[in-house]
């Protein structure tokens, strides 16, 4: 079995110290491959003088050339055939510009034993039958990642029912909030228990909006309520995690313990989970380092910097080194969930600066990426 | 919240205030008449509460976002001064615009406001929608104003202190909060205006453009693109400068330089020059206090991304600050946030460069010997520059024009009467 192979059929997702060596040849291994399929990759390589062999220790993990996802927003690198790449996904683009990724068999295969690992590890698995409100779009073909993986999201426990916020019509998009909040008033009389899943500020909008209606329900119990995606656009709204929690538990009758947040990205798939302690433990799948927003240099823990994140997950295209545009710390354990492995925080977006501008172009420039 | 003759009513009532209004202006323009006078009056009196710290409270944080002095704000206000909007007017009309000499058969003479004014306005500066308004009261029109999306209703209230010091004024001052996706409320809006103020890119433009009728006057600010031209004489003090200004201007202004071109074919001649302006951002942006992280992190990603596809012949960058050798000659927008590009563009190429941007072009920054100075300026006005300056781009001067108009002289007509 190759060395990625072991990896994600680790047992413990969260055993990081014990797969220092297993990962670092998993990623050997990846790189290797890239480099002698991908043309544009062994390129890049190349050009840094860097090749798949001096991958040697840990600290050259942090040497391996990092690929912003900007740069897969402009360009499809794919290492394999495309009649290979039987998932394709788009980013949701944040921005304008969007991401295409595709994901051959094997890759998703791995992915499954991971997302089975890691779902088994937070108990998010239930026989129970469960109704799903999902604050996003309903999935289609070759739709966005956000979708999919919403709706792979509603495999976790039998569904009876499955709604949707956003609904495409000839106008656009249109959020129906009002249809949602009519939802979980009629199923909080039920018995089954509820599921929301989706961006965080779509959540936050209709818990805020409720509350200011006077609606206090209790959800049945096994309710949860789950977040992913981040604030996105809404950046500027995001509320203290605590704040969302008290009004969570004051609307829905949802504790904390049943709320948890999902963080993860088209160009990095790798599932990170909040735990008890709601934060975003590095599972051993995947490895993070924050770099220094002006030299790139890694910064180490307890430092705010640009969010590396490193996988040798997939096999399809060389995103084993993904610079976001993310800002983030990673902390060093102990949590109190008991959990050692280093936690991820987000604590920003690149080129979120609240400001406007009258040079020609500039705005659309600090709203995307583009030129 | 909707200002309509110096009430404030909600938004609901907005179709109806707009019917109302239909049959409001002809009975106001056909009543009375606005003059400069008047308006100079009522904006001193204001002015004058403002130098003694009325709107200190409002203006501080708006100082902050944009690293404005005190100082800098008090000359500011003090474009609003009854002295220095007698001197725009003399500037921009020759005079309040009441008589102007007449033709030698005789034939009176004098400018006379649009009419109606629809300022469509922008929120990239605090005060801009009201100061907008203003200038269309001192050219004696009517004006409806669109606020731009989170405004927050600053506005609102300097217009209404504005009205508090004269209550003819209630009469020519209108603001809506229409969200910019209701075209049809825009259109009949438009429908009133004998001019159509639009402030903002080109999205906006284009949009103001479709909902105004052939028969009303479109009067665009939308946003340009500075640079600065620098010649073989440039000197490292003009060379600070520019750095100096591009760090405290952050470069998203329409004055702010986004790059430099130099006077010079040889690749060698420019990396040189490119490697001894680094060296002076460098020291003004330290000197200066870093930009924010965030854009930082913006700009980092988009030069390793850049790197990645050889966008660049050589890029200099540290501390959040960077310097590109571009190969082509394009004006263009740069990464903004103190990262300049610097291309060669000997001078005989300056007017086809740069009629490519035709529409676009604000200020140019000409660094050079003295006795050279002249000549570039003159080239650079041929291709289409409204503005030279010297290192300081966005150095302001009380009666200036205003991307190359004065904005009075936009707002008024031409009148001749017979005797």
């Amino acid at each position: 079995m190759s060395a990625t192979g072991k990896l994600f059929s680790q047992k413990k997702p969260y055993d990081v110290a014990s797969t220092e060596e297993l990962f670092l040849r998993a990623m050997r291994e990846n790189c290797a491959f890239h480099y002698a399929r991908s043309e544009a990759y062994k390129g890049i390589l190349d050009g840094a003088g860097f090749s798949p062999d001096d991958l040697k220790t840990e600290e050259d993990l942090a040497r391996l050339p990092v690929l912003p996802t900007l740069y897969f927003k402009r360009h499809t690198l794919f290492t394999l055939p495309e009649k290979k790449l039987i998932a394709k996904v788009t980013s949701s683009g944040t921005g304008g510009k969007k991401s295409h990724v595709g994901f051959d068999l094997k890759t998703l295969w791995r992915e499954l034993k991971m997302v089975l690992g890691i779902c088994k590890y937070h108990r998010l698995w239930s026989a129970k039958p469960t109704r799903y409100v999902i604050f996003g779009y309903r999935p289609r073909k070759n739709s966005l990642g956000a979708a999919k993986s919403a709706f792979a999201f509603t495999l976790l426990a039998p569904a009876v029912s499955r709604v949707y916020a956003l609904q495409t019509s000839e106008s656009g998009i249109r959020v129906d909030m009002d249809g949602l909040k009519e939802r979980l008033i009629k199923y909080a009389k039920g018995r089954l228990p509820v599921r929301t899943m989706g961006f965080p500020a779509y959540t936050y909008f209709l818990l805020r909006q409720m509350k200011e209606e006077g609606v206090s329900v209790k959800l049945p119990k096994g309710s949860m309520i789950c977040l992913g995606g981040g604030w996105k656009q809404f950046y500027a709204e995001r509320v203290e995690k605590e704040d969302f929690y008290r009004l969570a538990y004051e609307v829905l009758g949802v504790d904390e313990s049943h709320i948890v947040e999902f963080f993860g990205a088209v160009e990095h798939p790798i599932l990170y989970t909040d735990c008890r302690a709601h934060r975003f433990h590095v599972p051993v799948y995947a490895r993070v380092i924050i770099r220094d927003v002006d030299t790139l240099e890694p910064v180490g823990y307890e430092q705010a910097g640009l969010v590396n994140l490193l996988t040798p997950a997939i096999a399809s295209m060389p995103l084993l080194s993904v610079l976001t545009d993310d800002i983030g710390v990673l902390h060093k354990g102990p949590c109190p969930c008991g959990c050692d492995a280093p936690y991820l925080e987000i604590r920003g977006r690149v080129g979120v600066k609240d400001i406007v501008t009258c040079a020609q172009g500039a705005e659309e420039l600090l709203k995307g990426e583009g030129r | 919240m909707i200002l309509y003759r110096g009430k404030l009513y909600p938004d609901s009532m907005q179709d109806e205030l707009i019917e109302r209004l239909g049959g409001d202006i002809p009975r106001i323009l056909g009543e009375n008449r606005l003059t400069a006078r008047r308006v100079i009056a009522a904006c001193g009196r204001m002015f004058e509460k403002a130098a003694a710290g009325k709107y200190d409270e409002l203006a501080r944080p708006i100082l902050q976002d944009f690293g404005i002095s005190y100082a800098r704000y008090q000359d500011m206000v003090r474009a609003f001064s009854a002295e220095m909007l007698e001197y725009k007017c003399m500037i921009e009309l020759g005079g309040d615009g009441e008589e102007l000499p007449p033709l030698k058969d005789g034939t009176r003479r004098r400018l006379a406001p649009l009419g109606v004014l629809f300022h469509i306005a922008a929120g990239n500066v605090d005060g801009l929608p009201a100061y907008s308004v203003a200038e269309g009261l001192l050219a004696g029109n009517l004006n409806i104003l669109k606020l731009p999306a989170g405004d927050g209703g600053i506005s609102v209230r300097l217009l209404s202190d504005l009205i508090e010091e004269d209550a003819l004024l209630a009469d020519y001052i209108y603001v809506f909060d229409v969200p910019s996706t209701e075209t049809e409320t825009l259109t009949r809006l438009a429908d009133y205006a004998d001019g159509v103020v639009v402030w903002g890119g080109d999205a906006a433009q284009r949009a103001a453009r479709s909902l105004s009728g052939v028969n009303s006057k479109l009067i665009p600010w939308g946003h340009k693109l500075s640079f600065a031209y620098a010649a073989a004489g440039a000197s490292d003090g003009d060379l600070r400068t520019l750095a100096r200004h591009i760090c405290t201007t952050e470069q998203v202004l329409c004055s702010s330089c986004q790059g430099i071109f130099l006077d010079t074919e040889d690749m060698g001649e420019l990396q040189a020059f490119a490697e001894r302006f680094f060296e002076i951002l460098r020291e003004e942006n330290l000197l200066v206090g870093k930009t924010d992280p965030a854009m930082r992190g913006r700009n980092t990603v988009n030069l390793l991304c850049d790197q990645i596809e050889g966008t660049h012949v050589r890029v200099y960058s540290a501390d959040g600050v960077s310097v590109t050798v571009d190969a082509d000659r394009e004006l263009q927008l740069s990464l903004t946030f103190r990262n300049v590009w610097v291309k060669a563009l000997p001078r005989r190429e300056i007017v086809m460069a740069l009629k490519k941007q035709k529409g676009y072009l604000q200020t140019c920054g000409l660094l050079c010997a003295e006795k050279e100075r002249e000549e570039l300026a003159d080239l650079l006005v041929r291709a289409g520059v409204v503005r030279v300056t010297r290192g300081d781009l966005s150095r302001t001067a009380f009666g200036e024009a205003h991307d190359g108009t004065y904005p009075l002289r936009e707002y008024t007509r031409v009148v001749e009467i017979e005797r």
